[in-house]
């Protein structure tokens, strides 16, 4: 009797934990679909569109544009190149949202059943997805090889050989000479990705998910699908072939293995081509399955390089522990290219788009700036490092990106440092009723920075009097540096004047001239502080030890006082 | 109540007059495309007739605009390269104009060369700038240039065939028989080599062979048309169809028929 009713207890335990299973399968796919568009209407369509095609209300400012689900185009894929996304894609998507874009997380806003639902529902939206008869075909990680040093180097090798550099640039700042030009498929501009800020990285920075985007591609980007550009041959003779490939003179000998080697290649191709045709024999496809296991080898170790480019983490704002402090040095401030610069950490400044006084901008373009600085009893020298694809220098008329105006950066203090952390600093935005001091370095003019005083964002004036900033600047790779010096104080009362040991409030305001921005359309930092670092002190060597000494001089005295006193 | 009724329906009329421009916004997209039968059947044609003629342009000819070559000079700058979006030649020719019937049914199967259609890639320039490929049939790309190319196909709604595939310096040629295959007539699609964002090209995917392309000197010809009553119908990159006005041609057996066609730079809306 007993063991009946305990089974009978389990079986309705059972039936508790089981039903909500049954249940959602019971929900049918047309069920869901409705549901789904229920919270489409709601939470996507306003960027989304109702029918889905990108052309939401609030579409219009967005880059990258919101996506069109009616083409059953997707970037972030785990598939192959060409085929649809899993649904497993689509709802990781929707959950974790797309880093660097106006794309959210809805991991908060929605619950799992819902981001389901909404699944269900975009895929109505292409007739693709009713009519394709097998699943996505989804890309095996099978073979990874793990993240080394050794592997890095042979990625960095391939990096070239694969030509990402065309578009991600030589270091993969995103500023390959292709770079102003691409567009995705909607004709809107897309910048390549800057590969040493994976934060940014729409579909994750995982070696695994930078692996998928070589393999699989970025749908309706100008991100291609890759081939092995050595198809059939092995790393090494990979590596022989570019060696040989870049040489100006080759012996004969050298010529006759650089055509072994091209008629390996293309003899692989051909069979590639027959293999992809559904053709071959056994032999071909033998070969085949050989050469795209050293293809899958190559895009692992590329991935690692790829993830090597990046910090492990995006860098922590300048605040607390992080924030900017200079550090003081006996001698000369060290110029520019000083090795000794490389020694400090950098303080990192991210940005934002100026969204609050038009014209705005939208689609910041430039991440972060980092500052490093040094001073002495006289000067202070700043190094000023952030990345920009395009190095512009004058306002022009650009075929391809539209209006460009030049590069610049704009350091911003204020005139009177507060007292305290409480007191009031200017308006963030160049002030307003309290004044800002400001450093303007445009990049037509590489040497030069100009002091402005400004009380708003349109209401800047250059000082009267320019005191002397020495400047010197650099832009390689993708990469500007500026480095300006000042003396600690001037005469000029519109300046800021420095101490050692007083925190100053500092904030940024950065022009990517490619991307449109000029006056108020930039990007912006709000108010952080730096500091001069006081020098600890060589008299705390010297004053404690004799104050100590004297106290126990003083004390010996003391008794020897007392003991006197007391036989007395 | 009367006039709650009436506001009703007023708004009713105001969704479907919304509806219909909304529609109407959707057909002047595919203004810009071709037009194809519902089904095609290939039969044998004897004794068919022929179309020809010339296409002229009609307005100012435009100056030959240079295009700016940012990178690769050695290969891509060797050959001064001029956009290719309106060829005029000397008589006001215009070349890359596609002329097609619009509704022919039945008639002959495409030839061997047209069913191994090929797209080069040579100084850095599609050749040729406007391209008929059957459906269903792979396409082959090649690459001339001692330079990385890639090819983007701009996928659509209909075909989801968004090929973007790198084609490396060593690899001279590349079938793209797995994603690159139309399964539907449609087209002119844009081709774009986004590492040299200069090189643009045409693609139609076509379900039958009675298209042409213009050359050098404006003419075109379709051979073997069966007897029978046409509507020809143009196309070009920047001056548009005749989708609202096709001309009407009537192929007699053995015949031939004589068509010309002057087109002007379309509007911009």
């Amino acid at each position: 009797m007993r063991i009946r009713n305990f089974t009978l207890l389990l079986l309705i335990l059972g039936l508790f934990f089981i039903l909500p299973f049954v249940h959602a399968q019971g929900a049918t796919e047309a069920q869901n679909i409705a549901e789904g568009k229920k919270v489409y209407d709601n939470s996507c369509a306003h960027c989304h569109g109702i029918e889905g095609r990108g052309d939401g209300s609030a579409a219009e400012n967005l880059l990258p544009q919101p996506r069109d689900f009616t083409r059953g185009l997707y970037k972030i894929r785990s598939t192959e190149s060409g085929q649809l996304p899993t649904d497993q894609d689509l709802f990781d998507i929707i959950t974790e949202g797309m880093p660097g874009s106006s794309m959210p997380e809805w991991e908060t806003a929605l619950d799992a059943d819902e981001r389901w639902q909404v699944v269900a529902y975009i895929k109505t939206f292409y007739e693709g997805f009713k009519e394709s008869e097998t699943l996505p075909k989804e890309i095996s990680l099978k073979g990874k090889i793990p993240y080394s040093k050794e592997s890095i180097e042979i990625g960095k090798e391939l990096y070239t050989q694969f030509a990402c550099y065309e578009c991600h640039g030589d270091e993969g700042r995103g500023d390959g000479t292709s770079a102003p030009t691409l567009t995705d498929e909607w004709d809107y501009k897309s910048w390549p990705a800057n590969l040493h800020q994976n934060w940014n990285y729409r579909g994750g920075n995982d070696i695994d998910d930078i692996y998928k985007r070589f393999v699989g591609g970025i749908a309706g980007s100008a991100m291609p699908m890759f081939e092995d550009p050595a198809f059939g041959l092995s790393i090494e003779e990979a590596q022989r072939y570019t060696q040989l490939d870049n040489k100006g003179e080759m012996t004969d000998a050298e010529e006759e293995e650089y055509t072994q080697l091209e008629d390996k290649m293309a003899n692989a191709f051909d069979i590639l081509d027959l293999i992809n045709a559904g053709e071959g024999d056994e032999e071909q496809k033998k070969f085949y399955e050989e050469s795209m296991k050293t293809f899958y080898e190559k895009s692992w170790h590329l991935a690692n390089y790829v993830k090597s480019l990046s910090p492990e983490k995006r860098p922590e704002a300048a605040i607390g522990k992080n924030s900017l402090r200079s550090q003081y040095v006996e001698d000369e401030l060290p110029p520019m290219d000083d090795a000794v610069w490389d020694t400090l950490e950098e303080s990192y400044f991210p940005l934002v788009g100026q969204v609050i006084i038009e014209p705005r901008q939208f689609n910041p373009t430039i991440d972060s700036v980092s500052v490093k600085s040094f001073y002495n009893d006289t000067e202070v020298a700043f190094l000023f490092i952030w990345d920009d694809r395009t190095h512009n220098t004058a306002e022009e008329e650009n075929e391809d990106i539209g209006k460009t105006y030049e590069d610049a950066i704009a350091i911003q203090f204020p005139v009177k440092i507060p007292k305290g952390p409480t007191s009031p600093k200017p308006y963030f935005l160049w002030g307003g009723k309290l004044a800002v001091y400001l450093w303007q370095w445009q990049a037509s003019a590489p040497e030069k920075t100009t002091e402005l005083t400004a009380k708003g964002i349109n209401n800047a004036t250059e000082q009267e009097f320019q005191g002397d900033i020495e400047t010197e600047s650099a832009y390689s790779k993708g990469q500007y540096k500026l480095w300006v010096k000042r003396a600690l104080e001037t005469d000029d009362k519109k300046d800021l004047q420095l101490k050692p040991g007083v925190f100053v409030p500092i904030a940024f305001s950065l022009w990517d001239g490619a991307n449109g921005d000029v006056g108020t359309k930039r990007v912006i930092s709000s108010w952080y502080s730096f500091v001069l670092e006081p020098v600890p002190s060589v008299k705390r060597f010297i004053y404690p030890p004799i104050v100590a000494l004297l106290s126990l001089g003083l004390l010996i005295g003391l008794r020897g006082f007392m003991q006197r006193r007391n036989t007395e | 109540m009367k006039t709650k009724m009436f506001a009703c329906l007023a708004l009713l009329a105001a969704c479907g007059f919304s509806l219909i421009v909304l529609a109407d916004n959707h057909e002047e997209e595919d203004m810009n495309k071709l037009v194809f039968p519902e089904a095609y059947k290939v039969e044998a044609v004897a004794n068919g007739g022929k179309i020809s003629g010339v296409v002229k342009f009609d307005g100012e000819v435009p100056e030959k605009k240079k295009l700016a070559i940012n990178k690769d000079q050695a290969v891509c700058d060797a050959v001064a390269k001029f956009d290719e979006s309106l060829v005029v030649g000397d008589g006001n020719v215009l070349k890359n104009t596609i002329v097609y019937l619009m509704d022919i049914t039945k008639g002959k199967d495409f030839d061997a060369e047209a069913k191994k259609p090929e797209l080069d890639q040579k100084e850095c320039r599609f050749d040729p700038h406007v391209q008929i490929v059957p459906v269903g049939i792979v396409l082959t790309v090649l690459n001339s240039d001692k330079a990385t190319h890639n090819v983007h196909i701009f996928g659509t709604k209909k075909n989801n065939t968004s090929v973007n595939k790198q084609q490396p310096k060593t690899r001279k040629k590349m079938r793209l028989s797995r994603e690159g295959v139309a399964k539907k007539a449609e087209g002119p699609i844009e081709v774009k080599c986004d590492i040299h964002g200069w090189m643009k090209a045409w693609i139609a995917y076509v379900p039958h062979p009675y298209f042409a392309v213009t050359n050098e000197k404006g003419e075109f010809t379709l051979e073997d048309v069966p007897p029978g009553t046409y509507k020809l119908g143009y196309w070009h990159e920047v001056c548009g169809t005749n989708n609202k006005a096709p001309v009407t041609v009537k192929v007699e057996a053995g015949g031939e028929v004589k068509q010309e066609f002057t087109l002007k730079v379309e509007e911009t809306k």
